[in-house]
């Protein structure tokens, strides 16, 4: 997997549907995700009786700087595994990953210690982003205004509500204003307003160039999106 | 490495000490173990044909305490914080620096475990030789911090880890020093911590081959240690 802060800029994605040609005409923005014939497979049970199952079988999509990009799929189409072998915590079996080495991920099941509140997560994230107190504290004060949670910063995940996990999941995602955004079924949990909340704040990020690609089994705000990919038989079917 | 690792650490022991249970087991398990466990140690020893002593046997329980617990919560830190651990490796971590923090919540907890049993066992008996016996336990707790992570390295579901963890720590407890006449298992991995615990709770020093012995077997435990929550928090293959 490549890291670095930036890509190598990527070759034009042939004209075919209208959104390819809407692309085409704009102005040639810097890729930040380049994923090409990914290939995974799980492996289940012990020998002799131990079987393979194909999920990804060369899925290929790009990410260009300031765009918001979905992608859906099936149950079980392999859409989060392709993100979490792009985020790092899964190994591939082929193919290849261009992703800049600051990049945000805000995982499906929040992943978070019960024990500990919202704040120390922040503070261990930081930590592992390398931002020192002033600017943690800055992005820290910033989304907990944009989600609204800032009452329940000095509470254990335990105590929180399963709305205001994914809050301060997504929060967690997005501290460090990384050029690429990884959302992965980022709102289930949301009320209607925190709901519109996320797409607003997606759109804003969106239009200050970051890369953001969201994954879901059922996308409602396609009129959001500058492009969707569509996965199927672990490949990329429709684009 | 260390200016990241360490308030990681500190708030992975903060994540442990809060869980209410582990509070009462902290303090209840070494009673338990000392008073009771004592007991039914020595009857098993006679039983089986063994020369465990009753002042012998309240010593080791002793490092019973601190081996079972210690091992116990080392099992739970792999375990039921895998996936958030992985995600803070691949935030920018490290695997190498969230299994440091965790080795060092680890020990943090077997240190606190470790001078309730010395406590409990001083109350209970007296101690002849109290720093040969402070080591040996908190060896026994370091040994069993090695077991308990390397079992949750490869074993998701808690009620499996902890049937194994019960089972090592039987197989362990059963064939120490003094149990039986025959010596069911000619190694066992707190052996030494063992005979020594048994020595200093008897006022006695012990041969340097023990304290070697205990030194290699719990360097090795914490090397094994590391390398387990390193797996638990590195990219996986599956």
């Amino acid at each position: 997997m490549s890291g670095g802060e930036g890509i190598a800029g990527g070759e034009g994605i042939a004209a075919g549907s209208l959104a390819e040609r809407e692309l085409a005409r704009q102005p040639a923005r810097p890729p930040v995700l380049r994923v090409d014939g990914l290939e995974k497979s799980f492996h289940r049970g012990i020998w002799p009786v131990r079987r393979a199952t194909a999920v990804l079988k060369g899925a290929s999509l790009e990410v260009r700087a300031g765009e918001l990009i979905g992608l859906v799929g099936e149950n079980g189409s392999g859409k989060s595994t392709l993100m979490q072998i792009v985020v790092g915590l899964l190994k591939r079996d082929g193919g290849e990953v261009e992703r800049p080495a600051r990049l945000g991920y805000c995982p499906q099941v929040p992943m978070l210690w019960d024990k500990l509140t919202a704040d120390e997560h922040f503070e261990l994230f930081a930590r592992a982003y390398g931002l020192d107190e002033k600017a943690r504290e800055r992005a820290v004060a910033g989304l907990l205004a944009e989600l609204q949670f800032a009452k329940y910063r000095g509470y254990r995940v335990e105590e929180l509500s399963g709305g205001t996990r994914q809050k301060l999941n997504l929060a967690l995602s997005l501290m460090h204003e990384p050029r690429l955004l990884l959302l992965d079924e980022p709102y289930a949990g949301f009320d209607w307003e925190t709901y519109l909340r996320f797409w607003e704040m997606s759109e804003r990020r969106r239009d200050s160039g970051m890369g953001i690609l969201i994954v879901s089994h059922l996308l409602a705000e396609r009129e959001r999106l500058d492009r969707m990919y569509e996965l199927c038989e672990g490949r990329i079917c429709a684009c | 490495m260390l200016s990241a690792a360490l308030p990681t650490a500190a708030a992975f022991t903060r994540e442990h000490l809060r869980a209410p249970l582990t509070l009462v087991l902290l303090i209840w398990i070494p009673v338990f173990f000392v008073l009771i466990f004592a007991t039914v140690l020595g009857d098993f020893a006679t039983a089986l044909g063994g020369t465990l002593a009753s002042q012998s046997a309240t010593a080791i329980s002793a490092g019973w305490a601190a081996a079972f617990l210690s091992g116990t919560l080392a099992f739970f830190q792999v375990s039921s914080s895998r996936g958030a651990d992985r995600r803070l490796s691949v935030a920018g971590l490290g695997p190498w620096r969230v299994a440091t923090a965790r080795i060092a919540a680890a020990c943090a907890i077997g240190i606190a475990v470790s001078a309730f049993a010395f406590v409990t066992l001083w109350l209970r008996s007296g101690i002849g030789h109290p720093l040969h016996a402070a080591v040996a336990i908190l060896s026994f707790a370091v040994i069993y911090i090695g077991l308990g992570a390397l079992i949750g390295a490869f074993v998701k579901g808690a009620l499996e880890g902890s049937l194994l963890i019960i089972l090592l720590f039987s197989l362990d407890a059963f064939s120490s020093p003094e149990m039986t006449s025959s010596g069911a298992l000619a190694w066992t991995p707190t052996r030494d911590a063992a005979n020594l615990l048994i020595a200093a709770g008897g006022g006695q020093g012990s041969p340097s081959a023990d304290w070697l012995g205990m030194a290699a077997v719990a360097l090795g435990a914490l090397a094994v240690a590391l390398a387990a929550f390193w797996r638990a928090a590195r990219t996986r293959a599956e």
